[in-house]
């Protein structure tokens, strides 16, 4: 059955889920519409490099296309959809050698379009740290996730995720002291 | 519960969010999604026609082959004039009989063989 374009972006999200899951191809559409932003920020976070993250998060929707019948709970989509999400990256790191992650990280100061100043360099920041430690910094801070929530997406324990974030944060400090001076000043 | 958490590091993680309301992103998917979807089926309907022609070539054949059979296989071994007791021993006195006692001597055979 086919719905009007009008009719989707004013239903649910739980409704939009539903209809994916019998295979309405418009209705996810709408999802990907509405949640794209979101996904794309959070890949963009993890990865620092835009292209690449835009090509992550595809994958993550494709992926999420194709399994969306193994989702019970409606209501759950968001939850279940950042869990593919870190699931893809996580997968991506797997699969890179660590020559080819050097190169990555080096291409991102130059792949970074439609990207703000702060974005810019709050990425620049991110990836002086560990995959890990970047992985659990943007999950706390940019999901606010808590240490628990981290630990039983990611599965690391949870002591290694604390000092994950509490260095983490030390040196995300450093590196945007400039920000917070001006923040300062700003007050 | 989180602690040692920055607020200025979360107010820049908020600002360094950037707003995506491009529709291409999303058509983009749509589109790689029913190109897949497009293959899956043209793959399926070669499949279902490949197992159709397979049926319609080996048909005959198997049909031919099972007639035999049923034809075959109830045949006496041994020709007993009366008929009740031909009736009553057909059982243990038919081709099928004949074959179903080789295959269990045979795997008993085996099984003696290898163990």
């Amino acid at each position: 059955m086919r719905y009007s374009k009008d009719l989707l972006a004013k239903s649910p999200e739980s409704v939009l889920v539903g209809l994916s899951r019998t295979g309405n191809s418009s209705a996810f559409a709408e999802l990907v519409t509405r949640r794209q932003t979101w996904i794309r920020n959070l890949m963009r976070r993890c990865c620092g490099d835009s292209t690449l993250a835009d090509d992550l998060s595809q994958q993550v929707f494709m992926q999420a296309w194709r399994s969306i019948r193994q989702l019970h709970d409606n209501e759950r989509f968001a939850p279940w959809l950042k869990r593919l999400a870190i699931n893809m990256w996580l997968q991506h790191k797997r699969r890179n050698d660590p020559l080819r992650a050097a190169d990555e990280h080096t291409d991102t100061s130059t792949s970074h379009k439609d990207q703000t100043s702060v974005g810019m360099d709050l990425d620049r920041a991110l990836a002086t740290l560990a995959d890990e430690a970047r992985l659990c910094v943007v999950l706390s801070y940019h999901e606010r996730m808590t240490h628990a929530e981290i630990e039983s997406l990611t599965g690391l324990p949870l002591g290694t995720i604390k000092s994950h974030i509490r260095r983490g944060t030390k040196k995300l400090q450093e590196a945007l002291s400039a920000y917070a001076e001006t923040a300062e000043e700003m007050q | 519960m989180n602690t040692g958490h920055d607020p200025k590091l979360m107010a820049l993680f908020e600002e360094a969010e950037a707003e995506f309301d491009d529709a291409a992103f999303a058509e983009d998917i749509m589109r790689v999604i029913d190109g897949q979807r497009r293959r899956t089926i043209l793959m399926w309907s070669t499949a279902m026609l490949a197992a159709i022609a397979c049926l319609a070539l080996v048909a005959s054949p198997v049909v031919t082959a099972l007639s035999m059979a049923t034809e075959l296989l109830p045949a006496s071994l041994v020709s007993i004039e009366s008929d009740w007791l031909q009736k009553l021993l057909a059982p243990i006195n038919s081709i099928a009989a004949a074959l179903a006692l080789s295959i269990l001597a045979i795997r008993k055979f085996i099984r003696w063989i290898f163990n």
